[in-house]
């Protein structure tokens, strides 16, 4: 009776847990309801007492177009001088890109990881299986401990970039300050409550280890992650304000509905999209950790600890980012709807081939991850069935990578231009068009798929009375698919532009098939299958842990440039169309110049981690618990 | 037996021979100078390296692993080495002017390569920190490649318009004036508008169709608008009669502005208030087109000044041959549909609204001389220019116009407008499959001349090459 009990207690607090973890995914759903102040907003107790003397000034939301009291003062129209733009002997706006920048890549991190700590934490409580329990308990623990250097480091940059802001930029940083002040009071005092969270989260990890202290424990990431994400959204809604603004009227007059400065068109798009981004990014930084940490590991155990923990975050990173692009679409549909013309800019103009570098980079991230899936193979006896067909997906990735990366024009010299006859190359001028990359794109993610279909059964073979039958479908599938997708391609060739654009639909719905039913189905097949023989955990090449620290790179890299691309998109204006940029440096830089500085951010921000990571393993205090040999390592359910 | 050390050593010394000979033939290249920048950046450290060195190779005999610290020592001066190259070369490139763009490094991904190598070769011989050097140069390397990729791209810098930007008194201005400076401020330049992908201030092309059955998917294709514009307003959308009764999110431009009587108030009161009538499937998405995408043209971003108005509704009625409203006709119009405070500002005059942004400017001003417009607009390297330096191309005909032009003009096969040697030229820059000399192929010359070149330099090419006479000296350059 008692032990159900337990179990019922158990039960209560997983269903809390998981309420609360919903909750906190559902926050933004909760805050995009519409509002209900439309008109009958608060007149704040200074104007009221005001209107009593004379009537309030009252004036038009630039965005919602409600009316309201003004009780701000309007944007301020700032010269080029030393009393708006004071500066160093050097482009202010650089400084304070690469302050923002690292600042962002380690709140990003320490939002995210806490996340992940929070999952595998509990899936430590409600595991039955002792020693795998324990090895998650750790995980989660090693999870923490490498976010807390870098909680300290955020906190700091945060400081700086408000001292840089503040030097470089005082008539804006005024004027955004007098808009936000109750907002960034509560960021202060929330900043407060996550750093006590965190401390007490991790520094209580030995006390809390058993029963319903256990349960406390677990309950406190759930409140770490709702203040992390809470924080993150404030800051979200400044960005926000100041590419699409609201809550002021068009003169930049704050109109006392805060909800409304906060609540702008773009700013639930970017927090989801944040969220997201920042998962893929923590697991791309952790799996960097994990490599870094198998790399230096001196016994097979460390090895087989950090092999598996490398895995588990590159896993992670990869989940989160295939909702990403869904989340980017939905930004940039918020983006159109609120100016059709900086969509266009983003998507068609000025902007559009840093999303050719964005192209680049998911093929590369793709091949990365077959690549590493490939060399995780090796250690699975049974799985040298698959080695021969990986040269042929080889040809397949790397012939589309090709296509996908290929451009339409090309800057050339003039004696180049000449001897090309022309701005596009005769023959590889035909695969620089959208139908050729929208074929190359989708039989890329197609044959990952494929890639993971085989890994997941690696060291398995189907014992399922339909395994034949299954087989044959996912043959025959995974071939209908690739037709249909290159068809198309070369379909599109014939049918004007128009036309052309609705045949990515059907491609990508072959592609998400295959990820959805041919991963399924390849599951339901793994059931109760033969084992061939356990992963060798640890026994995995040198080069996959350097294909993890090429996701992790690329990942950093990736968002620094989509950051570069949402705030280059405002183009000359501090604030869309309410307070312009006169400072000496309005221009949008060349591509080049954005590169290299993103190259720089992402360079900076590694050497530092790295050195973070290396204080960690001077005071490595825990050594990893490690299963007994023989017994089978935990992964996660959806990898077998 | 070649052991590590002593192909190590053997590097060494290759290098420094290298670097000494290049020192001794080649004291004024671009190496030489990047050497010295690196040796004036990074001389203390190396200093101390070759101190240690020498403090090992000498004071150290009876010590072991004397070897092997010299050795490090050795491999440390290198990897130093390579590491101040790469900075110096970041120093020395990240304002040059020549490499790309002002201020635009377009060598920098070279610095971070080196670096690369220079913590792959640290890595070889400092075990202790090993892995961390390894991961940090293969991070550089990707930075690297990331970074050479965005570099290699098309680059564009954008300037921000100019805050004050002065516009001529269009009423003093002639139909035909007045009615180019509405092409300029919608294409960008005078005879632009049968250019694909030409904008200018107003940025309407991002949007709207210009041309005949041409497929305009984000807003209302604008060819027929002056004779559209009237059965516009007998729609029982638009709601002559009474504005209140309109299914839109804004039913007046102001309250009391009512509706538009004429073609020119249509299409004043379209630009002041999109919202007030939204054409049947250009609506915002899920509004059912209760809400217009477009903003309002007087107001940022776009900020058309009441002149520059009037100069874009002269043009759309002009280019169809419809005699357009007097500019007092189109002011009023513009007057009724915005009040007095929200009128944009004459242009320079005190808060007067800041220009909307040109995307890819041009890429010359029109105030250089002919043979820098050529250069710039790499025509030259097409075409054989007489009198123009280097422009000999042969992959287009030769340009000498004077003699060309009214043989072309007889051509059977010339489908073109032109009639003139003037306009001839102006067709070929700005439709060039117009017609295509023969044997050369068409698609060959870009079509976005009317983008890349204003008014003025295609005013300059023109006077140039319609003097340009087989077997005669060239004129004398502008």
């Amino acid at each position: 009776m008692a032990i159900i009990t337990k179990q019922a207690r158990k039960k209560i607090w997983a269903f809390l847990a998981l309420g609360m973890f919903s909750g906190l995914l559902l926050l933004p759903l909760f805050l995009s309801l519409p509002t209900g102040a439309s008109g009958a907003d608060p007149v704040p107790a200074a104007s009221a007492k005001a209107a009593d003397a004379k009537s309030v000034e009252k004036s038009r939301d630039v965005w919602y177009k409600t009316e309201g009291p003004v009780v701000g003062a309007p944007a301020p129209k700032t010269t080029d001088g030393p009393k708006d733009y004071p500066r160093y002997n050097f482009e202010s706006r650089v400084l304070l890109w690469v302050g923002l920048q690292q600042h962002l890549y380690y709140g990003s991190f320490v939002l995210a990881v806490p996340i992940f700590c929070m999952v595998v934490e509990y899936l430590g409580i409600i595991s039955k299986d002792k020693a795998l329990s324990r090895k998650y308990d750790q995980l989660a623990y090693d999870f923490v401990k490498i976010s807390l250097t870098a909680y300290s480091l955020t906190a700091l940059l945060g400081g700086i970039v408000i001292f840089t802001f503040l030097t470089l930029y005082p008539t804006f940083f005024t004027y955004l300050s007098g808009i936000f002040r109750p907002v960034m009071a509560t960021y202060a005092l929330l900043f407060i409550a996550e750093s006590g969270t965190l401390y007490i989260y991790y520094y209580g990890w030995d006390k809390m280890r058993e029963g319903f202290l256990k349960w406390v424990h677990v309950s406190m990431s759930v409140m770490l992650n709702v203040i992390g994400t809470v924080l993150m959204m404030l800051a979200n809604s400044w960005i926000a304000f100041m590419q699409s603004p609201a809550g002021v009227d068009a003169d930049g007059r704050y109109l006392g509905n805060i909800w409304h400065v906060i609540h702008t068109t773009l700013w639930n798009p970017i927090n989801v999209h944040r969220l997201l981004g920042n998962m893929a990014f923590g697991g791309g930084v952790v799996a960097a950790y994990a490599a870094y940490r198998f790399l230096t590991s001196k016994t097979d155990e460390e090895r087989a600890h950090y092999d598996w923990m490398g895995y588990v975050a590159m896993f992670i990173g990869v989940c989160f980012l295939i909702p990403l692009p869904f989340a980017g679409y939905w930004l940039m549909r918020e983006v159109y709807a609120y100016r059709q013309q900086m969509g266009i800019t983003l998507m068609g103009g000025l902007l559009a081939w840093l999303f050719i570098i964005q192209a680049v980079m998911i093929g590369a991230l793709f091949l990365t991850t077959n690549y590493y899936l490939w060399q995780g193979m090796e250690r699975m006896r049974g799985a040298e069935r698959y080695q021969k067909y990986i040269k042929y997906m080889v040809f397949v990735l790397i012939a589309c990578f090709i296509v996908w990366l290929t451009p339409h024009t090309i800057v050339m010299t003039p004696a180049e231009l000449k001897a090309m006859g022309g701005q596009q190359h005769p023959v590889l001028g035909n695969y620089g068009v959208m139908s050729a990359k929208n074929g190359a794109i989708n039989t890329i993610i197609t044959t990952t798929v494929l890639s993971f279909i085989m890994y997941q059964r690696g060291n398995k073979i189907p014992t399922v009375k339909w395994a034949p039958l299954g087989n044959s479908f996912l043959f025959g599938f995974f071939t209908m698919a690739y037709i249909n997708i290159i068809w198309l391609a070369i379909y599109g060739y014939y049918i004007p532009a128009n036309v052309r654009v609705g045949l990515s639909v059907p491609q990508v719905a072959s592609t998400l098939s295959c990820l959805f039913i041919g991963v399924t189905l390849n599951a339901l097949m793994l059931k109760g299958a033969k084992d061939t023989g356990p992963i060798a955990w640890g026994q995995i090449s040198v080069r996959s842990q350097y294909a993890l620290i090429m996701l992790a790179t690329s990942f950093t890299w990736m968002m620094g440039l989509m950051g570069y691309i949402r705030s280059s998109v405002r183009l000359f204006w501090h604030v869309n169309e309410i307070m312009r940029d006169n400072s000496p440096w309005a221009f949008t830089h060349t591509i080049g110049f954005g590169a290299n500085m993103i190259s720089f951010n992402v360079l900076f921000f590694w050497m530092t981690i790295l050195f973070v990571f290396w204080l960690g393993s001077l005071g490595a205090k825990k050594a990893p618990v490690t299963a007994p040999s023989g017994q089978k390592v935990p992964i996660p359910a959806s990898s077998h | 037996m070649l052991t590590g050390k002593v192909l190590g050593f053997i590097t060494a010394l290759l290098i420094v021979l290298i670097g000494g000979a290049l020192l001794i033939i080649l004291p004024n290249s671009g190496a030489v100078q990047l050497m010295h920048r690196a040796f004036h950046l990074g001389w203390p450290g190396a200093l101390v390296i070759v101190g240690l060195l020498l403090y090992f190779q000498f004071f150290r005999k009876n010590d072991q692993n004397r070897s092997e610290l010299v050795f490090k020592c050795v491999v440390g001066l290198l990897g130093y080495g390579m590491l101040f190259i790469a900075i110096a070369n970041y120093a020395m490139n990240f304002n040059d002017e020549s490499a790309g763009a002002p201020g635009e490094p377009r060598f920098l991904p070279i610095s971070l390569v080196m670096f690369t190598v220079a913590s792959f070769t640290m890595a070889m011989y400092f075990k202790g920190v090993r892995v961390l050097l390894q991961i940090g140069g293969f991070m550089f390397f990707v930075a690297a490649c990331l970074a050479g990729f965005g570099n290699w791209l098309p680059q564009v810098k954008a300037d921000p318009p100019p805050v004050e930007e002065k516009t001529a008194d269009v009423k003093q201005m002639s139909v035909s004036e007045r009615s180019d400076l509405g092409e300029k401020l919608i294409f960008g330049a005078v005879g632009a508008s049968g250019t694909q992908g030409a904008i200018g201030k107003g940025q309407c092309p991002l949007c709207h169709g210009f041309q005949k059955g041409f497929l305009s998917e984000r807003a209302p294709n604008l060819f027929g608008v002056p004779t559209r514009a009237l059965e516009r307003l007998t729609d029982p959308k638009y709601s002559q009669k009474d504005p209140s009764k309109r299914d839109t999110v804004q039913k007046e431009a102001c309250p009391g502005c009512g509706t538009a009587q004429s073609a020119a108030e249509y299409i004043a009161e379209s630009h002041a208030c999109p919202n007030c009538y939204v054409v049947a499937g250009f609506g915002v998405k899920g509004t059912n087109d209760k809400e217009s995408p477009m903003p309002a043209i007087h107001k940022p971003p776009i900020a058309l000044t009441l002149d520059e108005l009037i100069a874009v509704d002269t043009w759309l009625f002009a280019r169809e041959g419809v005699d357009p409203p007097s500019p007092d006709e189109i002011e009023a119009a513009y007057k009724k549909f915005i009040p007095e405070s929200d009128r944009p500002k004459p242009a320079g005059a005190p808060g007067a609204a800041p220009a909307g942004p040109v995307p890819g400017a041009p890429v010359v001003t029109g105030d250089e001389p002919v043979n820098e417009i050529f250069t710039k607009a790499l025509c030259f390297a097409c075409h054989t220019i007489p009198g123009i330096p280097g422009a000999v191309g042969a992959v287009g005909p030769k340009l000498v116009e004077k003699t060309n032009a009214p043989q072309r003009l007889k051509d059977p096969d010339y489908k073109g407008k032109a009639t003139t040697v003037r306009e001839y030229i102006m067709e070929s820059i700005l439709t060039p499959s117009m017609y295509v000399v023969k044997p050369y192929p068409d698609n060959i010359m870009p079509k976005d001349f009317g983008k890349k070149l204003n008014a003025a330099a295609i005013n300059k090419i023109i006077n140039y090459l319609s003097q340009l006479e087989e077997g005669k000296a060239p004129p004398k350059i502008e």
